[in-house]
């Protein structure tokens, strides 16, 4: 029987290059017969700047060189992100990758940080933390070998340009034997018999035929929904925002090694520093706020000036009913959308193309592997869907349409149980499967001054003075620890990893 | 309204009363009080636990203050390298043996290099063949050691567990009280008050129901358990000179199964059928099935009050421990209870349904004797998640995993490869790598372990010299 191999992905941004990358990596050339379709005329969104730790084992399973993939995409270090009035106006909190403190006799550090702030403890749970302090303090190096070492225990990911990411991996791919076809796609072929995709022919009249396509296409999934019409689960009810303006500007100031998300009267505002550059969006929901007013939010708290005109977006918020229809598989924006507040847009790319590859038909589409991609997809974005709307219901704010609409909102019942059990006493409902593990939600319901009325009881074994000195140890020490750390753009250059390039400024471009 | 400064009271003294009476001392030290009801021989069915524990048990007992020192000169207890299905269903026979992760050749999961060279897993897998070698050591921390990769857990005597357990708890805060419950008041789903033979009533907080299978407070606080069928247990314990394997042995039988387990001085064998099909000795009638909630009103059922489980494997053991691992994060902060009570019970069902997940298909076969107890296994309802898990790794060797499973992806692995249940087709990153090169990486791990396993002592030699080391070092 023959194999499959002819692979075609459609769509050459993060997600396309991304997964061509990641196919013809995993696969000989003899084996898979990648061609990626790919027209300069219709561009990509872009946006998708920051992201998670799990990048860095995609990555590293291409064998890319950090460095060299740094200084290839101006990247900076990533600790976390920082959110602002999300809570109330004028707080701020960052989401750390990585675990507050350290376990004590097994049991959660942030148990007995709660114990403390019920006796009237007045320290910022944050400053338990090495990334949060190092972000603050526009500090980085790499962790040490012992994760279990304050100053080794936490994860860490990058900002880069997107675009210049997917030019990375396309040098990449190329080298690995991938065909680039540059068009656009004007008629889509089915077969009769199966209703698969069988052949795309581009405005030049050439004809490209496949066994698999992976539609990469964007929010217009050009197979996925235009062709096959698989249908969409519209998630706005919980996530109404539907558009984004983003403009890059000048650097200002220090490189700051974390993301910042600000919430604003209709949506929020990403502030994503590179090195050449810095990247801003505004998303919000139309129902609150005009296009112009949003874009008037935008420009008026920029740091520095405007590198480019803004680049207006829209969208709706949810999922494809099936992410692998046929055989067509939809990865990046073409799969679902979920606003890019704690940066998942690219990590559920790397989701999509692992549980792909993990997968990749033999001699023919099963729907055994179909409905076990879509089921994983499935969970994967729900899950992260739980986790935004987090962010706009544990909130004080009551200040715009928007707030109050959320306070007003019936929320999901998987949500709802995890508020409750927060509340109550600190705990959260762990689940295995899904990016965003216990210590991402104690930091945002804590961020965001969810504060359970009860703690661990098993706390209460332990004196209050021992406890005040073993959180006054590990606050020392993670003092120490992030005194010792170089600025992020020292250990940039010591690491060889800073842009030989110098910063972008306005209207030399 | 019940009280949280009123005690925790624990009502079993059994293995899973004692187990849970100090693991909540353990855990709540001075701050709450804890009183253990101990109602005279109430412990038969404690032989149902099968006498194996999955490594995980290590740390749980190392975290009550039982140390792998103490339970070996304290009790009969020896080591487990897992469970040897013999003449099982099919004619089948494997090794489920305890293991950490397997090696990826070139990144590619084992099992799908076994499917493309058509080779079996067990000889690559070296807990398996130490434990049918009869022999053990303890793996040691060095990565480049091929004894690194087995995991180990205990075979034991519940009966003198419970003995060790009852020893150490006299040292502990919690208050125990050797009698029998005369009565219980429940109302609205709440126990009110609890009323001893001595005359004396409690009102308890919280009620932990570790009564076993009669789990009378439990039922009495309005719980329903759901069973299908009945089993008949008999226990038999054979006084030996020499330890047996470090494995449990199991065989199929025409109207049920046998286990046996090897201690020191000793051979337990539980034989395991129907009520229907006569009566295999002297033993006790018990339902395997599932309280549909574990946590009623303020008593939480735990081990064979909540569930019973057949002890094919150690899963009946893996629950006791989850069970209470699960309480000690969910003791009540309000009277209330009602977060923790939905808590504890989702927790729960997602446990008996996974347990039950991996333990279903050791008991299905298409070929299974026409006698009342594989009848009654036979009639059981097939549960879709397990379906799923057996479809996709018998299309191309993918593992199905929901959340927090208490067997891994090795324990699953070796399951469906042992069944016999092999991909149809094979994952095709395994063609990534030249057969020649596939064949001389599981040579060299299978010719590692045929190096390895000769030299190391049998499990009753290492034993005398473990345990001669550890007196002279006053352990225990």
């Amino acid at each position: 029987m023959r194999r499959f191999s002819r692979i075609c992905i459609l769509g050459g941004g993060s997600a396309g290059w991304m997964t061509a990358a990641a196919i013809s990596a995993k696969f000989h050339k003899n084996e898979a017969e990648i061609t990626l379709i790919e027209s300069e005329q219709i561009g990509t969104v872009g946006v998708g700047e920051a992201t998670l730790p799990h990048i860095r084992f995609f990555n590293q399973a291409l064998g890319i060189d950090e460095a060299t993939f740094m200084k290839s995409t101006q990247a900076t270090f990533k600790l976390g992100i920082e959110f602002c009035d999300w809570g109330k106006l004028g707080d701020h909190y960052i989401h750390p990758f990585g675990d507050y403190g350290l376990p004590i006799e097994n049991l959660d550090f942030h148990q007995f940080w709660l114990r403390l702030q019920q006796a009237g403890e007045s320290r910022r749970i944050s400053d338990y933390s090495y990334p949060i302090l190092a972000a603050e303090d526009g500090r980085f190096q790499t962790p040490g070998q012992d994760l279990n070492q304050i100053g080794s225990n936490f994860g860490y990911a990058y900002q880069f340009d997107s675009s210049l990411y997917a030019k990375f991996l396309r040098g990449f791919s190329e080298n690995k034997g991938v065909r680039r076809v540059e068009g656009r796609v004007t008629d889509v072929q089915l077969d009769a018999d199966t209703g698969h995709v069988s052949t795309l022919t581009l405005e030049d009249g050439s004809q490209i035929t496949a066994d698999l396509f992976i539609d990469c296409s964007g929010f217009r999934g050009v197979l996925i929904e235009q062709t096959l019409q698989t249908g969409y689960d519209d998630w706005s009810e919980w996530l109404p925002c539907n558009r984004a303006v983003a403009i890059p500007c000048e650097s200002r100031g220090e490189l700051s090694p974390y993301t910042r998300a600000t919430a604003r009267t209709a949506g929020w505002q990403w502030r994503i520093p590179l090195q050449h550059r810095t990247g801003n969006g505004h998303v919000y929901c139309s129902e609150f706020i005009s296009d112009d007013e949003a874009t008037e939010q935008l420009l008026s708290t920029l740091e520095g000036p405007a590198l480019a005109d803004p680049n207006q977006l829209y969208f709706k918020t949810g999922r494809r009913k099936m992410f692998w229809n046929r055989n067509v598989v939809s990865v990046g924006l073409s799969a679902g959308f979920l606003e890019p507040l704690e940066s998942t847009s690219i990590h559920l790319i790397q989701e999509g193309i692992t549980a792909l590859i993990e997968l990749f038909p033999v001699t023919e589409i099963s729907d055994l592997d179909v409905d076990e991609y879509n089921r994983r997809m499935g969970l994967n974005f729900e899950r992260v869907r739980d986790f935004l709307l987090l962010h706009y219901v544990a909130t004080q704010r009551d200040d715009s349409e928007m707030w109050r609409h959320f306070r007003a909102m019936t929320l999901p019942t998987s949500l709802q149980d995890k508020l409750s059990a927060w509340l109550s006493r600190g705990y959260i409902p762990a689940y295995e499967f899904g990016v965003f593990l216990p210590p991402s939600w104690v930091a945002v319901m804590l961020g965001q001054n969810l504060f359970p009325k009860q703690y661990d009881p098993r706390i209460d074994r332990f004196e209050l003075s021992d406890i005040q000195s073993r959180l006054e140890a590990i606050r020392r020490q993670t003092e120490h620890a992030v005194q010792s750390t170089p600025k992020q753009a020292d250990f940039l250059k010591r690491y060889g990893a800073a842009s030989e390039t110098p910063p972008h400024v306005a209207g030399s471009l | 309204m019940t009280s949280l400064q009123d005690p925790i009271l624990v009502y079993g003294a059994g293995l899973a009363g004692h187990l849970a009476t100090a693991s909540l001392a353990n855990g709540l030290g001075k701050s709450r009080p804890v009183v253990q009801i101990c109602p005279p021989d109430h412990t038969e069915a404690d032989a149902f636990y099968g006498g194996s524990t999955a490594p995980t048990a290590y740390n749980f007992l190392l975290g009550l203050g039982l140390s792998e020192p103490t339970l070996l000169l304290k009790s009969a207890t020896s080591f487990s390298l897992g469970t040897q299905f013999r003449r099982w269903l099919n004619s089948r026979s494997w090794m489920q043996c305890h293991h950490s992760p397997l090696s990826t050749p070139e990144g590619i999961p084992m099992r799908h290099v076994l499917a493309r060279l058509g080779l079996p897993l067990e000889p690559l897998l070296i807990s398996a063949q130490v434990a049918l070698a009869g022999r053990f050591a303890h793996p040691p921390t060095d990565p480049n050691s091929i004894l690194s990769r087995a995991e180990y857990g205990y075979q034991f005597s519940a009966q003198e567990w419970t003995a060790l357990l009852n020893q150490h708890l006299r040292a502990s805060p919690a208050r125990r009280i050797e009698t029998a419950i005369a009565t219980i008041e429940a109302s609205d789903g709440v126990i009110r008050a609890i009323t001893l033979e001595t005359g004396e009533t409690l009102n308890p907080c919280l009620v932990v129901d570790a009564s076993g299978p009669s789990r009378e407070a439990v039922l009495a606080a309005g719980g329903v358990y759901s069973s299908s069928r009945r089993v008949t247990a008999h226990a038999q314990i054979t006084p030996t000179t020499q330890l047996g394997p470090a494995c449990r042995i199991v065989d199929a039988t025409a109207t049920g199964w046998t286990a046996s387990t090897f201690l020191q001085g000793a051979e337990h064998r539980l034989t395991v059928g129907s009520p229907q099909d006569g009566a295999p000795g002297a033993g006790f009638e018990i339902a395997p099935g599932a309280l549909n909630a574990a946590w009623v009103g303020n008593c939480v059922a735990i081990g064979q009050a909540c569930a019973v489980i057949e002890p094919l494997t150690p899963a009946p053991m893996m629950m006791l421990q989850r069970d209470i691992e699960r309480l000690l994060e969910l003791i009540p902060t309000s009277a209330g209870m009602d977060v923790e009570r939905a808590e504890f019970n989702r927790r729960y069902r997602e446990d008996v349904a996974h347990l039950n997940l991996f333990q279903s298909p050791i008991l299905s076969a298409d070929n299974a004797p026409d006698t009342a107890y594989w009848r009654d296994i036979g009639a059981q309802e097939d549960d879709p998640r397990l379906e799923r898990k057996l479809a996709q790794f018998g299309h191309r060797g993918i593992l199905v995993n929901y959340d927090l499973e208490p067997f891994n992806e090795e324990d699953w692995t070796i399951l469906h490869l042992g069944q016999g249940r092999t991909p149809r087709i094979y994952d095709r990153q395994a063609d990534q790598i030249s057969e020649q090169d596939a064949r001389r990486t599981l040579g060299q791990i299978k010719a590692m372990i045929d190096q390895v396993v000769p030299r190391m002592p049998p499990h009753h030699l290492y034993m005398t010299k473990l345990k001669q080391y550890l007196e002279k070092q006053n352990h225990g």
